[in-house]
């Protein structure tokens, strides 16, 4: 049985499970190879947007402003961002500028695409990549943003090429440690591919030295040029809309081949993922996979006791949401709650066939915020809570564990290397699971036990 | 070490010409042959310079507001305004009554473009009526985001109605992001009402106490607060509120029976302090619990004004027994610290504060600034008749107060009052500059260039700052403090945060980690090239 409670009917939103759309949209950014970001709106905004993102990835995060104020707010915001470009031009020299938009600017109606061709042509840059992206706050969540962004880059930037035999993997917000693991496995599949957009350096750099501002990591320009002609798109997004779906406009545009699997995590995600590898290049799974899917299993076996006493909450952003869903599913663990902050009505949809035969419900929320998440989760018995760190308050309010997945990660360290994708990454995201089922039990294991079997018998 | 004109202007030489010219004034090189070294300050970001500035609704929720803990901080507009700002200053708060600390909650009315284009005020006043009944908090507050001015939303009204409706303060804050030029509007703003609608709200006609005192402008970061009042309330004296960390609005409507009012961050809190000496007849001190010798300073400051023997002594016996507690602990430090540098670049009063603490440890700070301060921060005050209103501060309304008939009262004759001026730092303050050392460096609201070019040049040991700086800083190899958010450490204020302060510092320096970095100027040239070049050529 399932229960799709969509937007709930109170007004409040206490405790946000959910961020605004430029928020994704400077990750997606990020992923550029040379890349620079500008926000067009109040500076606020992109000030507190860095310390967010900044504060996850332990990184310099670096997006410029065009300080929009008061005087802005009734003669329009040209002159700010035109300043703002000039010096983010001088000063870091990028290959790509994207510029966004907050509340703001797009409350009192600028137009920045507009913008970026008088700009372009005022200055001579006719070729200069310059990506710009509606992104409202108010219009939709990070998610949203982050997606949109994306497909923005690719209407941009991309242009008819050639074909030739890459694969385009175009990619969820998820940790660098999870899109290095996505790249060793087509290494180990000898498989030319462009990942888009890829942050798994920009935002998680080594120490090296000398320090320089901007790295030449990331999806290159080049290879996003060419996007068009690749062989096909995997996109690991099943939960995301049509219109803002980039792995949709490379098909309709250039009949770019779409392969839509969920994230490699779980055993039946990662088997979509290698299957469907296969299936476009004809290449073997090589054994070194084939074994780590061979532990994965073993693993799987010796957890599943432990594993089938869990309940789970599960929130975060759809993808990592129905992924993680799938893969407590496939171990026994039940989901009481799999919730959202974004307005997802696909992740509904989904869940739904593998969770129709009868089986316990669960709560699919959407548009939801923390209060409601535990409100469910406590009167379902949830005994762990899987996701951002934004949880952490049913952790202190509820007793509910919180392990950690996701973003943002601000009370821990170590977010951007939380490997969770693979069959390598699956076990460890699963081992950190079974691991605080039984580090809570064993909390208060000989209190209970005290209480049932001692007490009880007195 | 310090910089020659030549070079800065080589820094300022990247910068378009005009952004160059207008940089240039933010920059002083302290130079003490000179009567006063003007600084611009409080004035329009450039835009695309990587700022660390923020927004009025960052000063006036974020900061100044969002501390009280009894309270319910509605968050009217856009989801991510309210997200941004949840749970990221350390303020700290503990309550006798635990259903009465709503500190943890983020509240927001979670606009959305329905809301955007035909108004919010229905949906607001619904989400003060959840609010009151899911909380029952003392008092609420809404701080407006961007768009709510924007698309003219009447907080006002719907807060005047629901406070009908309810019995409860219902206060409104038009903090909008986009006024003023950085958090320091929204200070303004947050003062204003918290003056006109809190304080004397509430019936105490006199302090229940002798040495009664209000703590301003002090915001319990890392518990710094809780420090402070552990040493204040040995000594005697009666705290009143503090505004506003661990702060509540139950405590705060009584203010006004206060015999003095301590300023900690003159630039948050200034104006309060100011309309508090209007209204109530009450004089302001400004102090410094940051750093002993500024703590030794304050307490007998303090102990000046009251101008009580037994109170004298007490302020000494405690100084001789914290000084004979901590100084051993703080010697063990001072030989890791001894002979470093610091650049010091935080908020609004932090930046000057910290000296102190730094020099008693033996680390000289050659570059400081402040992010969103006036000139007066800078120059001190005697500057305000000189600092001429422009369009950004213009928008800001400013309250006039006037003595309020009841409760003024003069708290010692006008002559002690003059006198004392002269002896402590009543109703004034310094500034920053003069605190400086000659050839220092006077940065307001650095970039993140900047930054970078003058840690190139200047090679400071250490640089405390905030984090979105922290981690440039770090890949260059210097440690760097957070003095934001401590590190989560504190606190840093009083004695004992002094202690802590100086661990944390020295744990900075002598973390064996460091040892695997060695800074880029110990085998290299200075200035690797221009940014220009450091892009991904
Ligand atoms: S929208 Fe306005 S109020 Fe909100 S963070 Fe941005 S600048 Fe601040
Ligand atoms: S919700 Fe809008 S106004 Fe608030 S931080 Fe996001 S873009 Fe800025």
């Amino acid at each position: 049985m399932m229960e799709n409670e969509m937007k709930s009917c109170r007004n409040v939103n206490e405790n946000p499970c959910n961020m605004c759309m430029p928020m994704g949209g400077i990750i997606a950014l990020k992923g550029i190879a040379g890349s620079m970001v500008v926000l067009h709106g109040s500076q606020g905004c992109s000030t507190y947007m860095r310390r967010h993102i900044a504060e996850h990835f332990n990184e310099p995060v670096d997006v410029g402003s065009s300080s929009l104020n008061e005087k802005g707010t009734i003669y329009g915001g040209a002159k700010n961002l035109e300043q703002a470009l000039d010096n983010v031009r001088r000063v870091y020299n990028p290959h790509v500028i994207g510029i966004l938009t907050t509340c703001l600017a797009e409350t009192i109606g600028e137009d920045v695409e507009r913008f970026a061709d008088e700009y372009k042509q005022k200055n001579g840059l006719q070729d200069f990549p310059l990506v710009t992206a509606p992104t409202p706050g108010y219009g939709q969540s990070h998610d949203e943003g982050y997606w949109f962004t994306a497909k923005r880059i690719l209407v941009c930037l991309t242009e008819t090429a050639p074909k030739h035999d890459r694969l385009n993997i175009v990619i969820p917000h998820i940790s660098p440690a999870d899109i290095r693991e996505i790249k060793r496995i087509l290494g180990l599949m000898n498989i030319e591919y462009t990942l888009f957009p890829d942050i798994s350096d920009t935002l998680d750099r080594p120490h090296e030295r000398p320090y320089t501002k901007m790295t030449s990591n990331g999806t290159a320009l080049a290879d996003i040029k060419t996007m068009s002609g690749a062989a096909a798109t995997i996109q690991m997004g099943v939960t995301v809309e049509d219109s803002f779906s980039p792995g949709k406009y490379l098909k309709d545009t250039f009949g770019v081949p779409l392969y839509r699997v969920p994230l490699p995590i779980g055993m039946a995600g990662t088997d979509q993922f290698m299957e469907t590898l296969q299936e476009i290049t004809g290449q073997p799974m090589p054994a070194s996979l084939a074994q780590e899917r061979g532990r994965l299993l073993d693993g799987m076996i010796d957890s599943h006791k432990y594993n089938f006493q869990g309940r789970g909450m599960i929130f975060g952003e759809p993808e990592l949401v129905y992924s993680i869903t799938k893969t407590c599913l496939e171990n026994g663990l039940h989901p009481v709650v799999a919730a959202t902050g974004s307005r997802n009505a696909r992740l509904g949809e989904l869940l739904q066939p593998s969770i129709a035969d009868g089986g316990e419900k669960i709560h699919i929320l959407s548009e939801t915020d923390f209060c409601h998440i535990k409100n469910y989760g406590e009167e379902a018995g949830a005994n762990i809570a899987i996701g951002h760190s934004g949880g952490r308050y049913l952790e202190e309010r509820a007793g509910i564990p919180l392990v950690r997945v996701g973003f943002p990660i601000h009370d821990r360290v170590g977010g951007q290397r939380l490997l969770s994708v693979g069959y390598t990454g699956t076990m460890l995201l699963l081992d950190r699971i079974t691991n605080t089922l039984l580090e809570n039990k064993h909390k208060s294991y000989r209190k209970k036990m005290f209480e049932q079997f001692y007490q009880a018998a007195n | 070490m310090a910089i020659t004109k030549e070079q800065l202007d080589a820094i300022l030489e990247k910068y378009p010409a005009k952004v160059a010219k207008s940089r240039k004034k933010h920059i002083l090189i302290k130079d003490a042959s000179q009567e006063s070294q003007i600084i611009e300050a409080n004035t329009r970001t450039v835009p695309g310079i990587m700022t660390n500035r923020g927004c009025a609704y960052a000063g006036c929720k974020g900061v100044v507001v969002g501390p009280l803990k009894d309270m319910i901080h509605i968050v009217h507009g856009p989801v991510g305004c309210g997200y941004y700002a949840w749970g990221t200053r350390r303020n700290k708060a503990k309550s006798e009554d635990p259903t009465k600390n709503f500190l943890n909650y983020c509240v927001s009315t979670d606009m959305q473009e329905s809301d955007i284009v035909f108004g919010g005020e229905k949906k607001l006043a619904k989400v003060i009526d959840e609010v009151v009944e899911t909380f029952h908090p003392n008092a609420i507050s809404i701080s407006a985001t961007c768009p709510v001015g924007l698309i003219g939303d009447d907080i006002n009204a719907v807060a005047r109605a629901a406070q009908k409706r309810h019995g409860i303060p219902i206060l409104a804050f038009n903090c909008e992001g986009y006024k003023g030029v950085s958090q320091s509007a929204g200070h303004h703003i947050a003062n204003n009402i918290l003056l006109d609608k809190v304080i004397g709200a509430g019936e105490q006609e006199a302090a229940p106490a002798k040495f009664a005192i209000n703590i301003l402008g002090e915001y319990n970061i890392g518990g710094d607060g809780w420090e402070i009042k552990r040493t204040l309330e040995e000594i005697g004296y009666h705290i009143v509120t503090v505004m506003t960390g661990d702060g509540s609005y139950e405590e705060l409507k009584n203010a006004h029976v206060a015999e003095l009012n301590l300023v900690q961050c003159h630039r948050s809190i200034n104006y309060i302090a100011e309309m508090l000496e209007i209204k109530y007849g009450t004089p302001w001190l400004k102090v410094n619990f940051i750093g002993i010798q500024s703590m030794i300073e304050t307490l007998r400051n303090m102990a000046i004004y009251f101008n009580d023997e037994a109170l004298t002594k007490k302020t000494e016996e405690v100084i001789a027994r914290e000084l004979a507690r901590i100084e051993p602990v703080i010697e063990q430090y001072k030989k890791v610290c001894n002979g470093k540098t610091a650049f010091c670049f935080v908020g609004g009063s932090r930046g000057h504060h910290y000296q102190g603490l730094f020099a008693e440890l033996g680390i000289d700070t050659v570059l400081a600034g402040y992010e969103f301060a006036h000139r007066d921060d800078y120059e001190g005050r005697q500057v305000l008749p000189d600092i001429k209103p422009d369009a950004d501060s213009k928008n800001i309304p400013e309250l006039h107060v006037e003595a309020d008939e009841g409760r003024f009262r003069l708290k010692m004759s006008p002559e002690r009052l003059e006198a004392l001026k002269k002896e402590i730092p009543l109703s004034n303050y310094a500034g920053m500059n003069i605190d400086m050392a000659e050839g220092k460096i006077i940065v307001d609201d650095i970039n993140q260039y900047e930054t970078d070019e003058l840690i190139k040049l200047l090679k400071p040991d250490i640089f405390a700052s905030g984090i979105k700086d922290k981690y440039v800083v770090q890949k260059m190899g210097i440690p760097a403090k957070q003095l934001h958010s401590y590190d989560y450490s504190g606190p840093y204020a009083g004695f004992n945060g002094a202690v802590n302060f100086a661990r944390d510092v020295s744990m900075g320096f002598s973390s064996p980690t460091w040892n695997y970095i060695v800074p880029p100027w110990k085998n290299q040239p200075l200035l690797i090239g221009t940014v220009t070049e450091e892009g991904v050529a």
